[in-house]
């Protein structure tokens, strides 16, 4: 079978990397965010979804491109969750999960329906970066590449912010035990906020990404978070190189049943992994939530 | 002398058995528009109260409820497509949902903690896009149209609803009086605890899960009699799906009323609102949510007693003494 040449496997490996890559930016600040506080943030594909349409109006609005626009729009997300944390999530942390679920869920459908009046439910691109090139004869999707490497620069950024400067420690603390962590003298409500603003940050540069890659609409939000459900599940929540492990996994896994079983079952291999891992291992590759 | 608990709750059956002989009258008084509106908002009921009964009492929250509710569509109207007698077809819909919510159910509940909501988050989904793909059955995108004469009347429907919505509630009601509904309020409140005293959290959690899957997919049939067609979309609705939660919620979750007023005031709302402005409907529900957790986490019936800041079953049992 021709599919089973090598440049064809290495090119489906290839793209599930890159493809892996931004599902793992996306998880990991959902990950992040479960791990320090317990919180199961319903609003990450819509904080995504920002990044996205933000590269989109910035783009069809004052024709910057959205490589540009990443340096925009990461630090303004970052200031947004932030506060986000501070003015809504910081109230129901400390409260029964089913409370800080439904607040976030909450503020999912608001942010999706106004998302709906402002930009309609058709589908937005930017249209830059198409082509490819090629290595060695394996040809790559341009925009795939940048968005994948892009993702894989900033995921790894954050992980040598949380396992090199002192302020990462602190995250880290927060997330072991945030009650010892404030013995110590750390800020834990601040610690909190910092968090939430990396992973909105991280949300927001994934949907910059995403923006050159796909084309969206103010309902995508579902499909993402579905898969980085899956994914924070499959690599042990709460855990920050888990989501990384599982991000990967699961672009790998759908490019290759995508290729050949089909596509709609590569769509679906994010719910088949999640049954076998709650079925085998309920914690995951590297969880911290208990079974 | 009869405590004020007891009193109230004589009251409040008073009261139910009032509505329901209302109801049962409406068609007298009213012309179709009005029977058909109420048969949205027994619906609606009955919705929440299944929601109530695994979200409300446990505390685990179904995030993909309105997919029990599409398959039960998908299975009446294929039943009745195949000839068999509507109420036959009412009862395949419950059967269908009750059938996938076990494994579902056996596989997410038995772990304690956000599991299950993930799981169920996309279930409503995942619904919508087997029904799209899977054309040999359910005709894919172009849906099921029924022909009316395979239909009971619209004064049937109305009665079954009613009876689906009446049978609903009164299930809810005899649980939470009961021992397993006490059994699921422990697993709420701390569910190590309720472990450690004896109560077995993983079947109560699944029992609670089954009949509450029951109740959308009964449903689900009927309300494909009343709109005598089904495709994907409105099988599996996102929107009832934020609604059914909004109006446990707004109305008072884990108790037995709070369902009802919730459903009546969403579906008024939506009533004058869904026609011209689904974004805005569907932004508001949203908006009464966030308020709902923040400000008042017992609902509108928390209103009409003393302490609400609690939740209303939560202080009703600490009123009787042990």
């Amino acid at each position: 079978m021709e599919l089973l040449e090598p440049d064809i496997l290495l090119q489906l490996l290839i793209g599930g990397l890159l493809a892996g890559a931004l599902y793992a930016l996306l998880a990991c600040g959902l990950n992040l965010i479960f791990g320090v506080m317990r919180v199961i943030n319903l609003t990450h594909a819509e904080l995504m979804l920002i990044g996205a349409f933000g590269s989109y109006v910035l783009y069809t609005a004052f024709g910057i491109h959205p490589l540009i626009s990443l340096f925009l729009i990461v630090p303004v997300m970052f200031v947004a969750g932030y506060y986000f944390q501070l003015v809504l999530v910081e109230r129901v942390v400390e409260r029964p999960m089913l409370d800080s679920l439904l607040a976030t869920y909450g503020v999912s459908i608001i942010l999706v329906n106004i998302g709906l009046l402002i930009f309609t439910a058709d589908f937005k691109s930017v249209p830059v970066l198409q082509g490819s090139f090629a290595i060695d004869d394996i040809p790559i999707s341009e925009p795939r590449a940048v968005a994948g490497l892009i993702s894989v620069a900033l995921t790894v950024g954050v992980y040598l912010f949380l396992e090199r400067t002192r302020l990462g420690k602190a995250v880290r603390a927060v997330s072991e035990h945030a009650q010892v962590a404030s013995i110590c003298g750390i800020d834990v409500r601040r610690i909190r906020m910092l968090t939430f603003g990396l992973a909105s940050a991280m949300a927001a540069a994934a949907g910059v990404m995403l923006s050159v890659i796909y084309s969206f609409w103010p309902g995508s939000g579902i499909d993402f978070i579905q898969k980085c459900f899956a994914i924070i599940i499959i690599g042990g929540m709460g855990n920050f190189v888990g989501a990384l492990y599982g991000g990967i996994l699961l672009g790998v896994v759908e490019s290759f049943v995508g290729a050949f079983v089909s596509t709609q079952w590569g769509e679906a291999m994010a719910y088949v992994l999640l049954v076998a891992v709650l079925l085998i291992r309920p914690t995951g590759l590297k969880g911290v939530a208990r079974a | 002398m009869p405590s004020v608990a007891s009193r109230l709750r004589s009251s409040s059956a008073w009261a139910g058995a009032a509505l329901v002989a209302a109801s049962a009258l409406a068609p007298l008084v009213f012309n179709e528009y009005y029977q058909s509106f109420l048969l949205q908002v027994f619906i609606a009921i009955a919705l929440a109260q299944a929601w109530n009964l695994i979200s409300g009492m446990t505390g685990y929250v179904s995030f993909g409820h309105s997919a029990f509710f599409g398959l039960g569509a998908y299975g009446g109207a294929l039943f009745l497509t195949w000839g068999f007698p509507w109420w036959l077809a009412v009862f395949h819909g419950a059967v269908v949902a009750a059938i996938l919510s076990l494994p579902l159910g056996v596989l997410t509940l038995r772990l304690r903690g956000p599991y299950f909501a993930i799981a169920m988050l996309g279930l409503n989904e995942i619904g919508r896009i087997v029904a799209t793909l899977w054309v040999d059955l359910t005709n894919g995108g172009s849906g099921i149209t029924l022909s009316p004469s395979l239909l009971p009347s619209l004064g049937m429907q109305y009665f079954t609803s009613l009876a689906l919505a009446l049978g609903a509630t009164l299930l809810v009601a005899w649980i939470h009086g009961n021992r397993f509904g006490l059994e699921l309020r422990a697993i709420r409140e701390d569910e190590e605890a309720a472990e450690m005293v004896g109560v077995n959290t993983t079947l109560n959690k699944v029992i609670a899960f089954v009949l509450s899957a029951l109740i959308p997919g009964a449903m689900g049939a009927v309300y494909v009699m009343y709109t005598s067609f089904i495709n994907p979309g409105s099988a599996f609705a996102h929107t009832r799906n934020v609604e059914m939660i909004v109006m446990v919620l707004f109305g008072g979750s884990g108790t037995v009323w709070g369902p009802i007023v919730g459903a009546a005031i969403i579906m008024i709302l939506r009533e004058m609102l869904w026609a011209e402005f689904p974004e805005v409907h569907l932004a508001l529900l949203g908006v009464l949510l966030l308020v709902v957790v923040l400000y008042l986490p017992g609902g509108i019936v928390s209103l009409a007693r003393r302490d609400r800041r609690r939740r209303p079953d939560v202080a009703k049992a600490e009123e009787t003494p042990p």
